[in-house]
C-alpha cells in the first residue's frame, strides 16, 4: 500500500521538510566546542581579539612544561648564587630568554607559516604580543629568582638590560634563518660572548651585567635587532 | 555496536557513537514531531533532543533506547511549546493529521496513549467544545508537561479540583479509545 | 569582478616567477594549470596576500592589498590552501580549524558553527576530535580544505587541493567547490588535468610565468584537433597542444 511504503521511506530519512544534516550539524557545533580558559579568555578581553588570545596562549615558549623547565633552572641558579656568591641568576636569565624568544614566533616554531601570513590577524601582532608575553614571563620570573638569591639590587636588576638586547638577537635570527634553533643558539653564544668578554676586561663575572657603561650600546643593539625583525616581516617572505 | 552500547559509549564523551545515534534514529524522531510541531520548530526540538541525549547518557538504564529516546524528545517539544506558548496550534496540528502516526511504546496513562493514535481527534473532541476545562487541563498537563501544581496557578483554581479534572480527562478519552479497535503492538524503534 | 589582475609580475632575485600575467574573474570555479615551475603557485600567493607583487597591479574583492586596512578586510573574506600546508600534531581536526577561523577574526558567536559546517563538509565528522597526528595525508588535505572554507570565503584559493586524496574524495571536493562557486570566486591550482576538466567553467594554462590560454575546457580540448599533440583525454591533448604551440 502507498500510504505504508512512504511512510517506511520517512522513517529512513525523516519527513522531507526536515534539514537532519543542519540539525546534526547543531549538535556538533556543541558537542564539538571547545572552551577557552580563563587565561585566554582574559587575554581575548584585554587584546580585543579571540584570534590574537588563541595565539598567545599556544605559544610554545608558554606551555606549562617550557614554563617549569625555566622555572627549574633558575631555582638552581638561585642556590648556586646562595652557596658560591656569584650571581647566577643575572648571567642566566638573559640566556634563558633569548631561548623562549627564538621559541615564540616564526617559521621555525610554526609549521603553518605560509598559511599564518594570509590570516586578518596579522604576524606582526602575533609576534608583538607573543614576544611582549615571553619577554615579560622571563623578566618576572628572574626578577623573583634575583631576589630570593640575596644579589645586590644593582646585579637584580642590571641584567634586564642585557637580555632586552640578547632577546633581540635571538629574535633576529630566528626571524631571518626561519629557524628557532638558529635564534637560540645565537642568544646564547651571543651572551656568552659578551659575558666573556666582559670577565677578560674587568677580571669580573658581572661586568656584563653591572658596568652602566654599557646600557645605551645594549639599548641600541636591541633597537637595531627589532628593526631586522620588522624588516623581514612585512609581507614578503619565501625565496622561492 | 548496538543502541544500548552506542548511549554507553556516548555516556563516556564518544562524539562519533552520538553521530551514530543520531543517523540511526533521528528519522523516525522528526517524522513523529512532525505530525504535531511545523518544521523548523522540529529540527530546532531535535536538536534540543541530541544535546539532552549528550549531557543525561549517563542516566540511561538499558530500558529500551527507542523510548528512552522519545521520552526526552517529548520533555524537549513540550519545553518547547511551553516556552513558544504555541500549544493551542499544535492541537490543531495533532487534530488535523491524518496518516497514523509509527506505533511508539504504548503507556498505561491512556492520555498518553492517546497521543499516539489517530483516533486523537475523536478523544479530544470528547473533552468537550475548545476553552472547556477539561480540554484546557488536557492542554496544559499533556501537550505543555506542566505539573498539577503549575497547572492550578494557570487556571486559578485549586490543586484538587486540577487533579479530578485530569481524572476526567483520562475517563474520556479511555472511553473513545475503547469503542475502536486497538492498534497493533510494533513495539518502539 | 573578484579578481582583477593586470601585467603582474613577480621576481625573486633574477628569476621571474611570474611575467606578466593580466585575468579578470567573477564568481565561479576557475582552474589553473601548467607544468611545475610554470609560476602558479607565486601568482596565487600573490593573490592571498602572503606576498606582494613586484610590479603590475591586482585588486582583489574590490580592494587594493598594498593598503593595510584593506589587506586585512580581503584577509577576512579569503581561503586558502597552500601547497605544503604544515600541521600542528597535537592539535584536534576541531581545534585546527577553529584556530584559522579566529585568525580570519570570524565573530565568537559564529565560530563553533562554521567549524562544525566545514569539518562536515568535507567528511570528516568521524574524526572531529581525532588528533592531527593520527591522520592519513588525504585526511590532512581534507583538514586543510575545510579551514579555508570555515569562514564562507568569498575568494577561495586552493593549491593542489587534491594532492592525497582518493577518486571518491576528489569527486566530492569538486562537489564542494561547485557549491562555493555558486557566490564566490574559486581558482584551483593544479597539474591534474582531469582535476579542471570536470569542476571548472574557465582555464587559464600557464608556462614559464605567463598565461598561454584563457578559455572553457571545450575550448582547449579544441586547441588539440589537427595537431599531433601527445596525451590520453582529450583535455590533456589540448594542454600539449598549448604548451607545445607556446614553446616553439
Amino acid at each position: 500500500m502507498t500510504g505504508d511504503r512512504e511512510h517506511r521511506v520517512q522513517i529512513e530519512h525523516g519527513p522531507p521538510d526536515v534539514d537532519l544534516g543542519r540539525v546534526w550539524i547543531g549538535v556538533g557545533a556543541q558537542v564539538w566546542r571547545r572552551h577557552p580558559r580563563a587565561p585566554e579568555r582574559l587575554a581575548g578581553w584585554l587584546l580585543r581579539s579571540p584570534g590574537l588570545a588563541r595565539a598567545l596562549v599556544t605559544t610554545p615558549s608558554l606551555l606549562l612544561g617550557w614554563v617549569l623547565a625555566t622555572t627549574v633552572v633558575l631555582l638552581a641558579g638561585v642556590l648556586a648564587t646562595r652557596e658560591t656568591g656569584t650571581p647566577y641568576v643575572a648571567l642566566l636569565a638573559p640566556a634563558i630568554a633569548a631561548a623562549g624568544i627564538a621559541y615564540a614566533y616564526g617559521p621555525g616554531v610554526d609549521p603553518a607559516w605560509e598559511l599564518s601570513g594570509s590570516m586578518a590577524v596579522s604576524d606582526r601582532m602575533v609576534l608583538l604580543v607573543r614576544a611582549s608575553a615571553v619577554f615579560g614571563l622571563n623578566a618576572a620570573l628572574g626578577l623573583a629568582a634575583g631576589g630570593a638569591s640575596g644579589a645586590a639590587t644593582a646585579v637584580t636588576f642590571g641584567w634586564l638590560i642585557p637580555m632586552t638586547a640578547v632577546c633581540g638577537l635571538a629574535l633576529a635570527v630566528a626571524t631571518l634563518a626561519q629557524s628557532a634553533n638558529a635564534g637560540v643558539a645565537a642568544g646564547v653564544a651571543g651572551w656568552a660572548i659578551t659575558v666573556l668578554c666582559g670577565q677578560a676586561t674587568t677580571g669580573r663575572f658581572t661586568a656584563a651585567v653591572t658596568d652602566s657603561v654599557l646600557v645605551l650600546p645594549y639599548l641600541a643593539f636591541a633597537g637595531c635587532c627589532a628593526a631586522i625583525v620588522l624588516y623581514a616581516t612585512r609581507i614578503q617572505r619565501g625565496t622561492r | 555496536m548496538d543502541d544500548d552500547e552506542l548511549i554507553a559509549a556516548v555516556a563516556g564523551g564518544d562524539d562519533v557513537a552520538l553521530r551514530e545515534l543520531f543517523s540511526r534514529h533521528a528519522p523516525w524522531l522528526a517524522t513523529r514531531l512532525r505530525a504535531v510541531l511545523p518544521a523548523a520548530d522540529v529540527e530546532d526540538v531535535l536538536q534540543e533532543t541530541f544535546l539532552a541525549v549528550w549531557r543525561g547518557a549517563a542516566g540511561y538504564r538499558r530500558d529500551g533506547a527507542g523510548g528512552w529516546l522519545w521520552g526526552i524528545a517529548r520533555r524537549q517539544a513540550a519545553l518547547w511549546l511551553r516556552r513558544r506558548g504555541h500549544s493551542e496550534l499544535v492541537l490543531d496540528a495533532l487534530l488535523a493529521a491524518g496518516g497514523r502516526p509509527p506505533a511508539g511504546t504504548i503507556s498505561a496513562d491512556p492520555a498518553e496513549t492517546a497521543l499516539s493514535r489517530s483516533e486523537l481527534a475523536a478523544a479530544v473532541a470528547a473533552l468537550g467544545p475548545a476553552g472547556s476545562p477539561q480540554r484546557e487541563t488536557w492542554r496544559l498537563m499533556y501537550l505543555e508537561d506542566r505539573t498539577v501544581a503549575e497547572v492550578a496557578a494557570l487556571m486559578g483554581v485549586p490543586a484538587g479540583t486540577v487533579k479530578s479534572r485530569a481524572y476526567q480527562v483520562r475517563r474520556l478519552m479511555r472511553a473513545v479509545l475503547r469503542r475502536h479497535e486497538p492498534l497493533p503492538e510494533r513495539g518502539g524503534r | 569582478m573578484n579578481v582583477e589582475i593586470s601585467d603582474l609580475t613577480r621576481k625573486f632575485g633574477r628569476t621571474r616567477a611570474v611575467a606578466g600575467v593580466s585575468m579578470q574573474t567573477g564568481a565561479g570555479v576557475f582552474g589553473l594549470l601548467g607544468p611545475n615551475g610554470a609560476g602558479k603557485t607565486s601568482l596565487l600567493r600573490m593573490m592571498a596576500t602572503v606576498i606582494p607583487p613586484s610590479s603590475g597591479r591586482i585588486r582583489l574583492l574590490g580592494r587594493d592589498p598594498d593598503d593595510y586596512r584593506e589587506r586585512r578586510q580581503i584577509r577576512r573574506r579569503l581561503g586558502y590552501l597552500p601547497q605544503n600546508l604544515g600541521y600542528y600534531p597535537g592539535f584536534t581536526v576541531v581545534e585546527f580549524v577553529e584556530y584559522f577561523a579566529l585568525l580570519k577574526e570570524m565573530p565568537a558567536a559564529e565560530v563553533h558553527r562554521a567549524v562544525a559546517t566545514a569539518v562536515e563538509r568535507v567528511g570528516l565528522g568521524d574524526q572531529a576530535r581525532a588528533k592531527l597526528r593520527t591522520l592519513s595525508g588525504g585526511m590532512l588535505r581534507r583538514v586543510g580544505i575545510a579551514q579555508a572554507i570555515v569562514n564562507e570565503p568569498e575568494l577561495l584559493l586552493l593549491d593542489e587541493p587534491t594532492a592525497g586524496l582518493d577518486p571518491e574524495q576528489r569527486v566530492a571536493l569538486r562537489a564542494v567547490l561547485r557549491e562555493v562557486g555558486q557566490r564566490a570566486t574559486v581558482i584551483v591550482s593544479t597539474h591534474l588535468v582531469e582535476d579542471v576538466g570536470a569542476a571548472c567553467g574557465r582555464v587559464a594554462l600557464m608556462d614559464r610565468g605567463k598565461i598561454v590560454f584563457h578559455g572553457t575546457p571545450d575550448e582547449l580540448t579544441a586547441r588539440a584537433t589537427g595537431t599531433s599533440a601527445a596525451g590520453d583525454a582529450p583535455l590533456e591533448r589540448g594542454y600539449s597542444a598549448v604548451l607545445a604551440e607556446a614553446r616553439s
